[in-house]
């Protein structure tokens, strides 16, 4: 009797642990969403001052092109951030 | 560079002109009339003879460039001919082309005004192409009021009237004629179904014809307009080779001729002021006095770094040459300051690389830069593409070492550290090793950070004096300190792959050697900095987030990697291999969707990977890696002369 009371544990404890490490993956994996998705609003937010401001310097002076260009992309890096950390979160 | 003065009288200036536009090394150090303190009783020097002549005869040239579109930087170079030979061609055939052209020019203007202008007309009459009467019968009375326009619905009035109603599908014609003086009823009416007047057009005979003939006069206006532009083009292919050889020729005759401008001059004698190469100083000096006979005065003046403003010319090896392009987009090296721009063209091409680390898509930029090669003549896109062409070769090395095809794997696993996602469930043995590559990005940012505070005091140590260079040499010293003191103390806290692990060092009160040593560094730095200027103390993140940004040289890549697998994944896995186990009708629209999916996918990661590799690697150039360093803002060595490519001297 007790054989199969314990094998009967093992077995939901078994499946208790699967779905929990079920559930942990996909807790990662929206935290890994939330990571890039959110911080690829931060950037666009940072960008579209800078973008907009940017193409009203080049149309004055196309020479500010390459500078313009650089300066939109410097909120990019929250972005990057983002993907790290989601990287990080599913990969390692 | 050294500053030369060249001294003569004015007998020889078109002479020593010449001379010095003929080498194409002197930088002419602008004459100014006022503040000159060395220069009382000089004036501004006037243009030599001949410039007015030569300036008319550019602007005409340009003209004509302009009207049949001819661009220097669409020809070939080639030499076109002796000095002489052009002289005489342009006094021969630049007046009968550039009547050629004027008249082709504006028969072409003439014929595109009468086509708006008819255009114009068929818009006007439109409205009554479905009247079935002659337009002159709808105006002209004297006891008759004629209303023509768009109502909503259909009226009826309760006055006499005469009306033709055409219903359209958005709008109703209406045409509404009654005697004079029931002309308010009328109008009351059509006001109530919303009515929008049409003036009645000027013309006689039934609208349809009408419109039929101004179309025909618009097809014969557009086929005249065809046979003109055939014209200009004949005439852009016999003169285009020419038309840049004049003017290359007349833009160096007004360059000479008006280059008087810039000199100091008195009544008998002229004195030029100017930077040459310093190993160019002999060359120019002998011949100047060969070619006046010794009637000059040649020296160089002692260079002054703090207030003379020297002209910044490159000197790298060719293979770094291209890069300076990107280098001037940022700014040019100030004289005293390091030329980063060896370094940046070895460590962008390698940053790319690490990027798009791809065979194919390398494979697919390399044909990229020969394609646009053969458009692009100008000198600064062949730079660019030279730029772009180093960065695809070590994008295809890279994509050998990770053993990448177009997001598929080559045949032996990767090289260095696999970038293969597990995308679609088939990851395979060599999953990808995410953390090491991290920790690889992290230690390329911190040996480029490194290089760059280094650079850093070097240049403090160059440019500045006394007590401010000391500071801020110790300054730069602080900042790596710093960045070293945190990086150990992580080092003593975590075991990281690929770094050195200090948690097992041997502690004292119970305290890793490591932390002591990272906090002794931290606080070091800091008081460094501080001395400098304390508000630099509140920048202190940035080290952080400086060689964090690093990561991105992994995370950019692998998004990449990403879209090439999931598009492989979508087009093989998911159209094409169901599609060839059932070659059915079916099966075939599968596999051509899957061929589509394919193509647009990996052109658009092909173009993502472009502008993400290319802008994020010069990224971490100018802002992770310049700022430590480099100011920029040197004036841009202008020699006086021309490279030229069409003709000969």
């Amino acid at each position: 009797m007790a054989d199969v009371a314990t094998a009967a544990a093992v077995a939901s404890t078994a499946t208790d642990l699967a779905s929990i490490q079920a559930s942990q993956m996909g807790m990662k994996a929206i935290g890994a969403g939330l990571a890039v998705g959110l911080t690829g609003v931060g950037t666009g937010v940072a960008e579209m001052g800078i973008g907009a401001a940017a193409v009203g310097a080049i149309a004055e002076d196309k020479d500010f092109f390459g500078l313009g260009l650089l300066f939109t992309v410097i909120p990019e890096t929250i972005v990057i951030f983002g993907l790290v950390v989601g990287l990080l979160l599913l990969f390692s | 560079m050294s500053r030369l003065l060249i001294a003569a009288s004015r007998d020889q200036l078109s002479t020593v002109i010449a001379e010095l536009y003929r080498h194409n090394l002197f930088h002419i150090e602008e004459y100014v009339d006022q503040g000159a303190g060395d220069y009382e009783g000089f004036k501004i020097g006037s243009p030599l003879s001949g410039a007015s002549e030569a300036s008319t005869d550019l602007i005409k040239i340009r003209a004509i460039e302009n009207a049949i579109s001819v661009k220097a930087d669409d020809i070939e170079s080639k030499a076109a001919g002796s000095r002489s030979e052009l002289k005489a061609m342009i006094e021969r055939e630049l007046p009968v082309l550039e009547r050629e052209v004027e008249e082709l020019t504006t028969k072409k203007s003439k014929l595109e005004t009468r086509t708006k202008e008819l255009e114009q007309k068929i818009t006007e009459i439109k409205p009554f192409s479905e009247i079935p009467f002659n337009l002159d019968l709808l105006r002209g009375y004297s006891k008759f009021s004629v209303f023509a326009g768009y109502v909503a619905r259909e009226v009826t009035f309760s006055v006499p009237s005469e009306v033709h109603f055409v219903k359209g599908k958005e709008k109703n014609f209406i045409i509404v004629v009654t005697t004079t003086d029931q002309r308010s009823a009328v109008e009351k009416t059509l006001q109530e179904a919303s009515f929008q007047v049409v003036q009645v057009p000027e013309e006689s005979g039934p609208a349809k014809a009408r419109i039929d003939d101004y179309t025909q006069a618009i097809a014969a206006a557009a086929k005249e307009i065809g046979e003109i532009n055939l014209k200009l083009d004949g005439v852009k292919q016999k003169h285009a080779g020419f038309l840049v050889a004049c003017e290359e020729f007349l833009r160096a005759e007004v360059e000479k001729t008006e280059a008087p401008l810039r000199f100091a001059t008195t009544r008998q004698t002229f004195v030029a002021e100017g930077w040459v190469p310093s190993d160019g100083v002999d060359a120019i000096s002998n011949d100047l006095v060969k070619a006046t006979n010794g009637k000059i005065y040649v020296m160089v003046i002692p260079t002054d770094l703090e207030h003379d403003s020297v002209p910044v010319e490159y000197n790298n090896p060719s293979f770094a040459k291209p890069v300076q392009l990107l280098m001037d987009v940022y700014s040019r090296p100030k004289y005293t300051e390091v030329d980063p721009t060896l370094m940046l063209a070895i460590v962008f091409p390698l940053f790319f690389g690490l990027i798009l680390g791809d065979v194919g898509y390398g494979l697919i930029l390399l044909v990229l830069v020969f394609v646009l090669g053969k458009f692009l003549k100008g000198e600064d896109g062949q730079q660019f593409l030279k730029v772009l062409r180093n960065a695809s070769i070590s994008s295809i090395i890279f994509g050998l070492l990770f053993s990448e095809f177009l997001g598929f794997e080559l045949p032996w696993p990767a090289i260095i550290f696999s970038r293969h996602l597990n995308i679609g469930g088939e990851a395979g043995a060599h999953a990808a090793a995410i953390p090491q590559l991290m920790v690889l990005s992290i230690w390329i940012g911190i040996l480029h950070i490194t290089l760059g505070r280094v650079l850093g005091m070097y240049n403090h140590a160059k440019q500045d004096h006394g007590n401010h260079r000391t500071k801020a040499v110790m300054a730069n010293f602080g900042w790596l300190t710093v960045m070293w003191g945190i990086i150990i103390a992580i080092w003593a806290y975590a075991a990281i792959p690929l770094m050195p692990d200090f948690r097992s060092l041997p502690a004292i009160a119970g305290i890793n050697i490591g932390y002591i040593i990272g906090v002794v560094l931290i606080v070091v730095g800091v008081v460094f900095i501080a001395r400098d200027a304390v508000l630099e103390v509140i920048e202190l993140p940035t080290i952080i987030s400086h060689v964090l940004s690093y990561t991105r040289l992994v995370a950019v890549g692998l998004s990449s990697v990403a879209i090439a697998m999931v598009v492989n994944f979508m087009s093989i896995g998911m159209f094409i291999a169901p599609g060839l186990a059932n070659l059915s009708i079916v099966g075939i629209v599968m596999i051509l969707v899957g061929i589509v999916i394919f193509l647009l996918g990996h052109t658009l990661n092909v173009a993502l990977g472009i502008l993400g590799g290319g802008l994020h690697s010069i990224r971490l150039h100018y802002v992770e890696f310049f700022t430590k360093f480099y100011k920029g803002g040197g004036k841009k060595y202008v020699p006086f002369g021309m490279k030229r490519r069409f003709t000969e001297d």
